[in-house]
Order: structure tokens, then C-alpha cells, then sequence
């Protein structure tokens, strides 16, 4: 029709594709959004083109309440997540290597796992954030929503190394620590990133809900919930496309990751 | 001399409130730079023989000696090949068969010698930096091999290591692993339930009753290698081993 011919073993066009379809699928839905705003016509659904002024002026000047541009927002619940993450990553991955390596570990700590598991993290912001602080609160959210798909998929990464493997390494002469560190580690290294592949979507969720609740030092929860109470909702949508974004950008970097490893150990 | 012997040995596994009696007192003795193979119906312990030599399994009673040392825990004197075998997805070909010198702690530059001489050995010097999933069966083995010699070991354990590889792969391992038997004098022992395979390597045969495990008979083999398949002395020796080995059918 254009002289053209769709080659799907041409990496370019394949590229092309992707970005036209993905261009065309988006730009649906703003305009599946924009109709539905005029269709429900409330201030709480704003048309595009006013989210459009609202994006360009929060991040060039920032919002009066807080005084904080988009960026520093941005940065507030990066920081929180990041910290959240650490947290949950030397606490988990060890704690997870040692159930999976413990037959009585596993067993003991099985009943303690599962009771504490079906706990929604955003459940504990109220007691985290009264128990510590308000900084402090919304990491360990995020910390728990990490940590358990992260403790779940180590063990599993374990339980899951090939016996011939240890047995071929003790053959070859290694002790427990060199098998410890030179065969189970890496073994379970993609469940661990498949753990925090998992892990990131649920605690990116935790982070914006954990800062609704516990209003300090900004945040785009923070930002969000300050202003639906001001009626801003050109604001509250810039800060939900805002998340969405990040969100998109935090688990496709570990993804990226898991798919590099996973890849390299002939998995795929 | 015997370089590596069995003691009467007995293997008893226990599940649940079952015991089943898997090794009945084998004695066995394999001399220096032999190759011996084990050869028996499936199920019966061959394996599992091989992993006492190994020092991977315990024997219930009975001991392993290995060149006048009594066996305890595996250790890399006693290189073992896997019949999946076993290489570590994560590391490449040349880093699979450094991992023994590299946990005995040798210079990288040492290693880096050892390593291309046993890869040219095994023909694989072209694909040292080649990751171990893109490799076919018969180069994985080649890995495999090179690996458990590298380390300089008494004796080699071969557990059925072309057993997953198609018929033609065999034949063209089996003839690479007597062309390096050839340059290394190493004692293999070799446990295979393809009659073929045993007849075309071995020095001796054993040959196992079904299970519990017995040697029903052990037969020397004197002709020079590399052995013609075809020849009528093969073939005969051949058919009588199989005619045996149909005794011990479990199917039976």
C-alpha cells in the first residue's frame, strides 16, 4: 500500500513497529480520557490540554503549598523507595539464602511467613509511621512490600539449584563456603532478581500510598493528596502520570536486568 | 598393585520404614592407568558405586580405598563427569573447567596455561570464551571432561557421560576419549549400560547382577585400541554379554 513490506526478522522494523503502535495505543487513550471529561464533566476529571499547563508549570516552578518543584517530588519517594529497597534486599536475600539452605529454617519460620504475608504493606503505614517517624514510616512500608516476594523467590532460587551442580563443585574440590559462593549464589541470583522484579511494582504502590498518609518532605502521595484537598486536579493528574512513569522506569530496570542475567545462564 | 579398591562393600537406602538393599558386598580392586567399566541393567547401583568412590554417598558398611586412602567426602583427586553434565550455565567454557584450580587458589597465570592445554585436548580451544547453553550435547561433554582432568586427578568417575548424547556424538566421544587416553594414562573408571560402549574402551568389564548389586562377572579385555566394532571377535563378545545381561532383566 505504501510500497513497503512489514520484514518481522528486521530488527528495525520491528523497532518501528513497537514505537508506532505504542504511539498510537497512547494517544487512544488521551483521547478515550479527554472524551470521558467532557462526558463526566467534573472539575476531578480535567481535560488533557489543562494537565498539559500544569505538567509545564510544576516542573519549571513547583507548586505553592509545598514550595517544591515536581522534580524535588520525584526525588522525595525515589529516595524513600531506594531506601525501602536496601533495607528489604540485605535483610531478605541472606535471611532467604539460610531458609532455603535450612531444612529446619524452612520450617520453623514457614508458619511465621505465610501468617505475615497476606498483610497488605500500606496495612502497617498507621503503626509504622506512630511507631517510628514520619521519615521512617513509609521506608519500612516499602520495606515490607519488598521483602516478602524478594524472601519468597530466594528460597525458592535454592530449593531449585541442581544437586548435580554442588556435587560436580565438591568433585572438584570446593568447600562449603567456595560452594556456598561460587555455585548456590549465582544459581539463585535470577530468582533473586525475578524477587525484585516483582518486589519493585508492589513497593513503587507502597511508597505513593505510604506518603498519602504520612505528610512530610514531599512526595508525590504527599503531592497527590495535598492537592485533591485543594481541588487542584490538573495537579493530582500530572502527579499520577508522574507515578505511572517512574514506575515504568524503576521495574524496567530490573527487568532489564533479570533478562541480561537470565540470558547469560542460558534460561531463555 | 590396586590402586583403587572396594572393601566389601554394602549400600542399604532407607525410606520411610522401608530398607532396600542396593549393593550386596562388592569387592573390587582397579589397577593404575586402567580403564574399567561398570557395566549392569538400570536401577541396579552403578551409580551409586560410582559416588562412593567419589565420596558423594556413603557406604553402609565396607570401605573405599583410592592409591592406599581411605575415602571421605569427595575431593578433587577424584574428578568425577556427570551423565547431564553438570557445567555451571553462569561461567564460560574456560572459566567452567578453571573452577578446581581457581578454589585450590593457583595463580591466575598457571591456570590460564593448565586450562588452554586441556581445552586444545578435548578440541575446544576455538570456544573457550563461548557460554556454555549455545554448545551442543557433545561439545558440553567435551567441557564436562576437560573440567574433571584438569585438576590433575587419580582417577576419573564417568557416569554414563554420553548416555544423553545421540548414537553418532557417541561414537565420535568415544573415539576423542581414547585418543586423549592415548596422551594421559589416566584411570577411569566408566559406568555405562551400552555393552558397545564398554566393549570399544574398557581394559576390564563388570559386569552387576540386578539389584541388590553383585558382580556377576568381570571380563579382561586385551585388544589394542582403537577397536574394530565389526571384527568377529567383538561381535561375539558382544552377543555373550548380552545374552548374560538378558539373565538379569528386570523386566523378568
Amino acid at each position: 500500500m505504501f510500497g513497503y513490506t512489514y520484514d518481522a526478522e528486521n530488527k528495525w522494523h520491528r523497532f518501528g513497529k513497537l514505537i508506532l503502535v505504542t504511539a498510537v495505543s497512547l494517544t487512544t487513550l488521551v483521547y478515550i480520557w479527554w472524551i470521558l471529561a467532557i462526558i463526566i464533566d467534573t472539575p476531578a476529571v480535567p481535560t488533557p490540554d489543562l494537565v498539559w499547563a500544569a505538567f509545564n508549570k510544576l516542573f519549571a516552578e513547583g507548586d505553592i503549598q509545598t514550595g517544591l518543584s515536581m522534580w524535588e517530588h520525584m526525588f522525595a519517594s525515589l529516595k524513600r523507595f531506594i531506601g525501602g529497597f536496601v533495607l528489604a534486599f540485605v535483610i531478605a536475600v541472606p535471611l532467604g539464602l539460610l531458609i532455603g539452605y535450612s531444612k529446619f529454617l524452612d520450617e520453623f519460620t514457614r508458619p511465621m511467613i505465610e501468617f505475615l504475608k497476606p498483610i497488605a504493606p500500606i496495612a502497617w503505614a498507621p503503626v509504622f509511621i506512630f511507631a517510628t517517624t514520619l521519615t521512617l514510616g513509609p521506608i519500612l512500608v516499602v520495606f515490607v512490600g519488598i521483602f516478602f516476594p524478594l524472601l519468597y523467590n530466594t528460597i525458592f532460587g535454592v530449593k531449585k539449584i541442581d544437586p548435580n551442580l554442588i556435587d560436580a563443585a565438591r568433585t572438584l574440590g570446593a568447600n562449603n563456603g567456595q560452594v556456598f559462593y561460587k555455585v548456590m549464589l549465582p544459581c539463585t541470583t535470577p530468582f533473586i532478581m525475578n524477587g525484585m522484579r516483582i518486589g519493585f511494582g508492589i513497593g513503587w504502590m507502597c511508597i505513593v500510598a505510604a506518603e498519602m498518609i504520612a505528610p512530610l518532605g514531599g512526595g508525590l502521595g504527599y503531592f497527590i493528596s495535598l492537592q485533591s484537598v485543594l481541588s487542584n486536579w490538573p495537579y493530582v493528574f500530572v502527579g499520577l502520570g508522574v507515578i505511572s512513569v517512574l514506575g515504568i522506569l524503576t521495574t524496567g530496570l530490573v527487568d532489564y536486568a533479570y533478562r541480561t542475567i537470565a540470558k547469560r545462564m542460558g534460561m531463555e | 598393585m590396586s590402586y583403587i579398591e572396594l572393601n566389601n562393600i554394602r549400600k542399604v537406602f532407607r525410606k520411610d520404614d522401608r530398607e532396600t538393599l542396593a549393593i550386596d558386598n562388592i569387592s573390587l580392586s582397579v589397577d593404575k592407568e586402567e580403564l574399567v567399566s561398570i557395566l549392569g541393567p538400570s536401577g541396579c547401583g552403578k551409580t551409586t558405586i560410582l559416588r562412593m568412590i567419589a565420596g558423594l554417598t556413603d557406604p553402609t558398611s565396607g570401605e573405599v580405598l583410592v592409591d592406599g586412602e581411605t575415602v571421605d567426602g569427595p575431593g578433587s583427586d577424584r574428578g568425577m563427569v556427570f551423565q547431564d553434565f553438570a557445567l555451571f550455565p553462569w561461567r564460560s567454557v574456560r572459566k567452567n573447567v578453571e573452577f578446581g584450580l581457581e578454589v585450590k587458589g593457583i595463580s591466575k597465570k598457571d591456570i590460564t596455561e593448565r586450562v588452554d592445554r586441556y581445552l586444545n585436548l578435548v578440541g575446544l580451544e576455538n570456544f573457550a570464551d563461548a557460554r556454555v547453553h549455545e554448545l551442543s550435547g557433545g561439545m558440553k561433554q567435551r567441557v564436562g571432561i576437560a573440567r574433571a582432568m584438569v585438576n590433575g586427578p587419580k582417577v576419573v568417575l564417568m557416569d554414563e557421560p554420553f548416555g544423553a548424547l545421540d548414537a553418532q556424538t557417541r561414537n565420535i566421544m568415544q573415539a576423542g576419549l581414547i585418543r586423549i587416553l592415548e596422551k594421559t594414562d589416566q584411570t577411569i573408571v566408566f559406568v555405562t549400560h551400552s555393552v558397545d560402549e564398554a566393549l570399544y574402551l574398557s581394559d576390564r568389564i563388570v559386569i552387576l547382577t540386578k539389584r541388590p548389586a553383585k558382580i556377576k562377572e568381570i571380563i579382561e579385555i586385551p585388544w589394542p585400541r582403537p577397536r574394530d566394532r565389526a571384527s568377529p571377535e567383538f561381535t561375539a563378545l558382544r552377543k555373550r554379554i548380552l545374552t548374560e545381561l538378558e539373565k538379569e532383566n528386570v523386566m523378568n
